[in-house]
């Protein structure tokens, strides 16, 4: 494992069956899948089985699985992320090809940038501008998005919007100009349900002394995933259209640098910065350290107004959080994922702990950074950056949003179920309780929604133009009387924005975001800086509602 | 009587008009021991840098707001002085004191459970370790709108 010099990635450890893991056909039933050679069991969480009505059912797709037919053996085995340092008018060559990744000691065929699971942790710094040239050797069409990035916008890697897909084979060239630092993402932007879920995902490291010059011991980048996996196979991805739209795919493997097995090692006392990046599809994690304490300092293209302790990171699906954590003492440290699973069935919540990892200290820290640590630093530089923008705060929303769902031949248990999920209410959902009807919806069933509330247009229809250099105020509504209420986590490709409230209380500690959480039943009011000029997909992040239509276009145009 | 029940009107118009009513909108009872009293709360999520504030185990925190009329004073109930806000499990064996209440609006502390009943009962004084007095209104956090906990006596205004 080769590591660049700013970062100590950690290897991780199994520690043993965890709930995600513990999720197994317990109930005996399996459902056929067409095409396939014998029936495909849907891992049911730990207690809970499948509704009769809907055994023997399978998702109207066909299943696509990559490289079938090839045999796993001959493909190279996907190696570690490894840290490529790039200066302003460096060229880089970034290749998605075919892999063989060992998961649990069992071979899958999955997809890699350069081989490398996640991609290469490209860092440069804040202000260069790189050029990259994509390869697309794998067998779907694809591009590449620079999540986060204000780049131009002809680089955006938005099939349809910016740049025609990459077909099997061919080529793109990037040109990646970075103006913010901070911790950033790529991926691609076709059939992210499938492509980024099996492993096309990389980090951009922009550099800024603010952020990656603090007096910490280590640094380490942390890529949250999961993936669903029953026994010793993959799950399948519906071929024409995306599967699992209701909830996401919310995998029962969860992973941390792609690996079941991370490990960091310590000493005691060592105060280590964490670049947390969640790249599941639908998942979103509760993070914490073993009971170790933890500092926020950033987050998607940034620092906090103010640092803060925390007891976890509650991170969605593309966002980004820089934390402090101290280990004070010799011993281990189980890396966390603790939240509240709901069996909807008998309406119970109950509390789901999987180890993600471990944190090892031993031995006296060479560097004390104890002061530094017990001191929660107000920014006085971000607060001064952001004076300019305050008097928009509390101007009128200038466009209202409704996120929603419509739903039309699902299957009728599954429609029935629905009106009993509604009776149990948690602002976010954090692991599927209901696999097999989640599995069984397609994107031809369920239309995720961005609705415009004062056109009543809905998603790609909607027309949306701003003038370059304007502040745009929007509010988010997550109607929690949907079919099924679920959080959003709601990118803006292009741009930053500010939370400025939730649920009309006023957000105190501002920080830039290009993703931001939608709970269910919340109505969230965000800032947009509006300064980069193009065509700027806006989306839900669940890479299911994604591909179930919940997306729309913000026009920001030349003055 | 009649302010009071104007009042209440007033009070679910405005929490209709608002648009507010939705799954973090627990409308409270009230019982034999104040039976002219009405209120709402409403459960925001508390302050955290994340898109949702939680424990570290997952459950939501959320600081409540209150919207009380018609209680009457506390001493016209027995040798009480205030009222107390109160989070507790559904099967009352965890309770957490949120703070004091008094008609109008307030907000009190934040309630850590994932379902969990709203109980406003008459104290001796504002910080009590533990519930005494009568129960004079009760509400469900939305997750527990299924159960029902009508029949327990504490909800039927007898001393705690």
């Amino acid at each position: 494992m080769t590591f660049g010099p700013r970062f100590t990635l950690a290897a991780l450890v199994l520690l043993g069956a965890s709930p995600a893991a513990a999720q197994r056909p317990d109930s005996g039933m399996t459902m056929a899948m067409p095409g396939m050679a014998s029936p495909m069991p849907i891992p049911m969480p730990p207690g809970m089985v499948m509704i009769p009505g809907l055994v023997g059912l399978a998702p109207a797709v066909t299943p696509f699985l990559p490289g079938v037919g090839v045999d796993p053996a001959s493909l190279a085995e996907a190696g570690p992320m490894r840290t490529v340092t790039l200066a302003s008018g460096d060229t880089f060559d970034l290749t998605a090809s075919l892999v063989r990744r060992v998961i649990r000691g069992h071979p899958y065929v999955t997809y890699a940038f350069n081989g490398e699971v996640p991609g290469p942790l490209i860092t440069m710094p804040a202000g260069a501008t790189i050029t990259v040239r994509f390869h697309n050797r794998i067998d779907l069409p694809s591009t590449v998005h620079w999540h986060g990035i204000r780049l131009d916008n002809r680089f955006d890697g938005v099939p349809g919007v910016t740049q025609a897909a990459v077909a099997p084979g061919d080529s793109f060239v990037y040109q990646v100009h970075a103006p913010d630092g901070g911790m950033f993402w790529y991926h691609p932007h076709v059939r992210e349900d499938i492509e980024q879920a099996l492993g096309l995902f990389g980090g951009i490291d922009v550099v800024t002394a603010a952020i990656d010059s603090a007096p910490v011991n280590a640094r380490a980048v942390l890529f949250l995933d999961d993936l669903l996996i029953n026994a010793d196979t993959l799950i399948p991805f519906g071929r024409e259209v995306p599967d699992f739209t209701l909830m996401g795919r919310v995998g029962n493997v969860l992973m941390v640098n792609g690996g079941t097995d991370y490990r960091l090692a310590v000493r005691a006392g060592d105060v280590v910065r964490f670049y947390l990046v969640n790249t599941a599809s639908s998942r979103t994690f509760n993070l914490s350290f073993g009971g170790a304490p933890i500092k926020v300092i950033g987050s998607d293209v940034g620092r906090f107004e103010r640092e803060a302790w925390v007891p976890s990171v509650v991170i969605a699906p593309a966002e980004r959080y820089i934390v402090d954590v101290r280990f004070d003492s010799a011993g281990s440290y189980p890396v966390l994922n603790r939240v509240q699973a709901i069996n909807h069935f008998i309406g119970e919540f109950r509390a789901e702990v999987d180890t993600l990892g471990v944190v090892t200290a031993a031995g006296a820290t060479l560097a004390d950074h104890h002061a530094d640590f017990d001191s929660l630093h107000t920014n006085a530089d971000v607060v001064r950056d952001l004076a300019r923008y305050r008097s928009a705060f509390d101007r009128p929303p200038d466009k209202r949003f409704t996120l929603t769902v419509s739903t039309h031949g699902l299957a009728l248990p599954t429609a029935q179920f629905m009106t009993i999920d509604t009776a149990y209410y948690a602002p976010v959902e954090w692991i599927d309780g209901m696999p097999d009807m989640n599995w069984l919806s397609t994107a031809d069933q369920v239309r995720w929604e961005i609705r415009d509330d004062a056109t009543g247009k809905v998603d790609r229809d909607i027309d949306w133009h701003v003038p370059v250099g304007s502040l745009v105020k929007v509010r988010f509504f997550n109607d929690p009387k949907s079919f099924h209420p679920m959080q959003h986590p709601i990118h803006l490709h292009g741009q930053r924005m500010l939370v400025l409230a939730r649920d009309g209380v006023r957000n105190t500690n501002l920080v830039w975001k290009d993703t931001v959480l939608i709970p269910v039943g919340s109505t969230v009011d965000v800032l947009i800086d509006a300064s980069n000029p193009g065509a700027w997909m806006m989306h839900c992040h669940i890479a299911e509602h994604l591909g179930a239509g919940m997306m729309a276009v913000m026009h920001v145009d030349p003055r | 009587m009649i302010t009071a029940r104007l009042g209440a009107a007033l009070l679910a118009a405005g929490v209709l008009a608002a648009g507010r009513a939705g799954p973090y909108d627990i409308t409270l009872l009230s019982t034999p021991a104040a039976p002219d009293a009405r209120g709402s709360a409403r459960l925001v999520s508390a302050e955290s840098p994340f898109g949702v504030a939680v424990t570290a185990d997952g459950r939501a925190r959320y600081d409540i707001e209150l919207r009380i009329t018609g209680l009457p004073a506390p001493s016209s109930l027995g040798a009480y002085r205030t009222y107390v806000a109160w989070a507790a499990t559904p099967d009352l064996a965890h309770w957490t004191r949120l703070g004091p209440v008094t008609n109008g609006s307030s907000t009190v502390g934040t309630a850590e459970y994932n379902k969990f009943l709203l109980v406003i009962t008459a104290e001796p004084g504002s910080e009590p370790a533990a519930r005494s007095g009568p129960t004079v209104l009760h509400g469900t956090s939305p997750s527990g709108w299924l159960q029902t906990f009508l029949a327990h006596p504490i909800f039927r205004g007898a001393p705690g």
